[in-house]
């Protein structure tokens, strides 16, 4: 009997240990008074009426949704190309190539971050969403790449081969037969940079000044201490990932069935 | 829409591997080839030049006269039906076999009209909107033919097109290949590595070994007379005999059989099972011991060690009505020109 339980145990204490800060978090956004700590005397939204009535922090969310489906677009249409060129044609040093598109996923992102904030700022540059989203293309690429890569086999080669003797130019295989064909892995991808870039904070520290993305607005409101603002917020953005997840789960994978 | 096709002194390499050795082939308009050979004998690399995948090394490819040698596969008046199908996961079967002519610049109403038109003839009129995951195999193959003729090509090559269908629905659909063909009158190429099939479909069978063509000629042709030692073996069983080409004619363990060929000393003499019956016969293999026998339905096939030869065993195919036992004798013969001689190089 116990035995039985045993494993039961063992997953109900993992899935605490991974969801009991996220609960907390979310259960004192909507505390009544200004600290979140126990005791909970809720519920209530005014927090949540708070923030979202705050231009900065709606500024800071829209400017993060900017970044975030600018950087996974651009990441996702160079890591296509990339991932099309690299294993359709023969080319010298491929596997070198691979290598080098790959490498940035090893360099930490405080080190992206640094070589960017020097190169744009030596380039005479001003910091803005653009350097940010610049900086978050450097760190999605290798992972939308990966991803789109893994997924061309020798299936969509052959449609690709049938398409081209039927007549199709290599514009209209791309557009009609590879695209549609790799969509799952190229929508993953693309949700996957978007959940990426969301919550980034050093790049986003480090290469934005006057406009700045959440994670680095909510940084600075840490600064000045604890307070249920700051769980209304973190519970905002933790409903816009797991929207993000959902809309992966019901478009890409339940499709591919 | 049909076309002639002319092969002439096609050479391939890849790599230092000769894969096509000097092929000359003429191929007529409206005819029913199939490129008959072992994996590795350079048919489906054939195959690949016709469609423009492969550029030949050496030589040219003449499609209704033009020079096709180095022309792309979209710009070539041939359509390939590729082995896995190739069909568009992500289309209806309505768009995979309209997409030829949408490439074509024809507009949806008359491209969707085109594809129902061949969905019809293929028999699958009321499938039109599914997707191609949700066929069968011989489903499948049926859209990737209908695919193939939409664009009416001049020559559509075939790659091995029933290797992936089981034997009952292989031999439906080389029935149904056949009759297609006919109707729609197009040059067919097939490639396969299945004699029966090839006798079952073609018009003339081209039987190819190590990049060569070893014979081109009709089903039963070929099978009759096969012009090369390879082509009689690859073709069906077959009865090796050693024999020897003199002035008199053809010396075999069983007697003399009078040829006019050239003496030039050690031959093969090569029998079909089927050419060995019972009783008195031309050539006399005399009395015969059966090893063993089993029964095929249509005949009975036995192993037999010869009086005369007892190191040599005859396969043979025996009339089914009298199944003989392990053991019996029998008395065999055959006829003279059930034999074919073939000298060996020394």
């Amino acid at each position: 009997m116990i035995l039985r339980m045993l494993p039961w145990a063992y997953l109900l204490a993992a899935f605490v240990f991974i969801y009991l800060p996220v609960g907390t978090l979310v259960l004192f956004s909507f505390q009544e008074g200004s600290l979140p700590v126990p005791p909970f005397n809720g519920p209530s939204l005014r927090w949540y009426g708070d923030i979202l009535g705050d231009d900065d922090l709606t500024g800071a969310l829209l400017n993060s949704l900017l970044v975030a489906f600018g950087a996974a677009s651009v990441s996702v249409v160079l890591g296509f190309l990339a991932a099309y060129g690299l294993a359709r044609h023969v080319l010298p040093g491929s596997a070198v190539m691979r290598g080098l598109l790959i490498a940035p996923l090893t360099v930490s992102y405080l080190i992206v971050g640094l070589g960017l904030l020097i190169v744009i700022t030596r380039a005479g540059l001003g910091l803005s969403l653009v350097t940010a989203a610049i900086g978050h293309v450097v760190i999605n690429l290798p992972i939308a790449f990966a991803i789109i890569y893994a997924s061309m086999g020798a299936q969509q080669q052959n449609a690709e081969r049938a398409a081209r003797d039927l007549g199709a130019s290599e514009a209209q295989v791309i557009r009609l037969v590879t695209v549609p064909m790799l969509m799952p892995a190229i929508a993953a991808a693309f949700f996957l940079s978007v959940t990426l870039s969301w919550d980034e904070f050093i790049i986003a520290f480090l290469l934005t000044r006057f406009d700045v993305t959440l994670p680095v607005e909510i940084w600075s409101m840490l600064r000045s201490g604890l307070s249920p603002r700051l769980n209304a917020i973190g519970s905002l953005v933790f409903l816009v990932s797991v929207s993000v997840v959902l809309i992966l789960e019901l478009l890409v994978f339940r499709r591919r069935r | 829409m049909t076309a002639p096709v002319i092969l002439a002194g096609l050479n391939h390499w890849f790599g230092p591997f000769h894969a096509l050795k000097d092929i000359d082939l003429t191929i007529e308009a409206g005819e029913y080839v199939t490129l008959l050979g072992p994996s590795g004998c350079g048919k489906t690399t054939l195959l690949s030049v016709l469609g423009g995948f492969i550029d030949p090394s050496a030589g040219e490819v003449l499609i209704g006269g033009r020079d096709m040698t180095h022309v792309p596969p979209a710009k070539r008046p041939t359509t390939t039906m590729f082995q896995d199908y190739a069909l568009f996961p992500h289309m209806s079967l309505r768009d995979n076999v309209g997409f030829g002519p949408r490439m074509a610049g024809m507009g949806r109403a008359a491209r969707n009209a085109r594809a129902e038109q061949l969905l019809g003839m293929v028999g699958l009129a009321s499938e039109a909107d599914k997707r191609p995951h949700e066929l069968s195999g011989g489903q499948r193959q049926r859209v990737a033919l209908a695919r193939a003729l939409a664009v009416e090509p001049d020559v559509l090559l075939l790659d091995e097109p029933l290797g992936a269908l089981d034997l009952k629905l292989r031999r439906a659909m080389q029935d149904e290949l056949k009759s297609i063909q006919r109707q729609v009158g197009t040059t067919f190429v097939h490639v396969t590595h299945d004699q029966e099939e090839a006798m079952a479909i073609a018009d003339r069978i081209v039987v190819m070994n190590a990049g060569r063509i070893e014979d081109v000629g009709p089903p039963a042709r070929v099978y009759r007379a096969p012009a090369s030692l390879f082509a009689a073996d690859f073709m069906g069983e077959m009865n090796h005999l050693p024999a020897r080409i003199t002035v008199e004619g053809v010396e075999t363990p069983f007697g003399l059989i009078p040829q006019a060929l050239p003496p030039t000393g050690r031959a093969v003499a090569c029998l079909r099972p089927e050419a060995i019956t019972l009783g008195e016969g031309q050539v006399r293999i005399g009395p015969a011991r059966v090893r063993d026998a089993a029964f095929f339905g249509t005949h009975a096939r036995a192993h037999l060690v010869p009086d005369a030869t007892p190191d040599l065993t005859l396969v043979a195919h025996l009339p089914p009505g009298a199944m003989p036992a392990p053991g019996d004798s029998l008395d065999l013969s055959a006829a003279f020109d059930a034999f074919r001689i073939f000298p060996v190089k020394e």
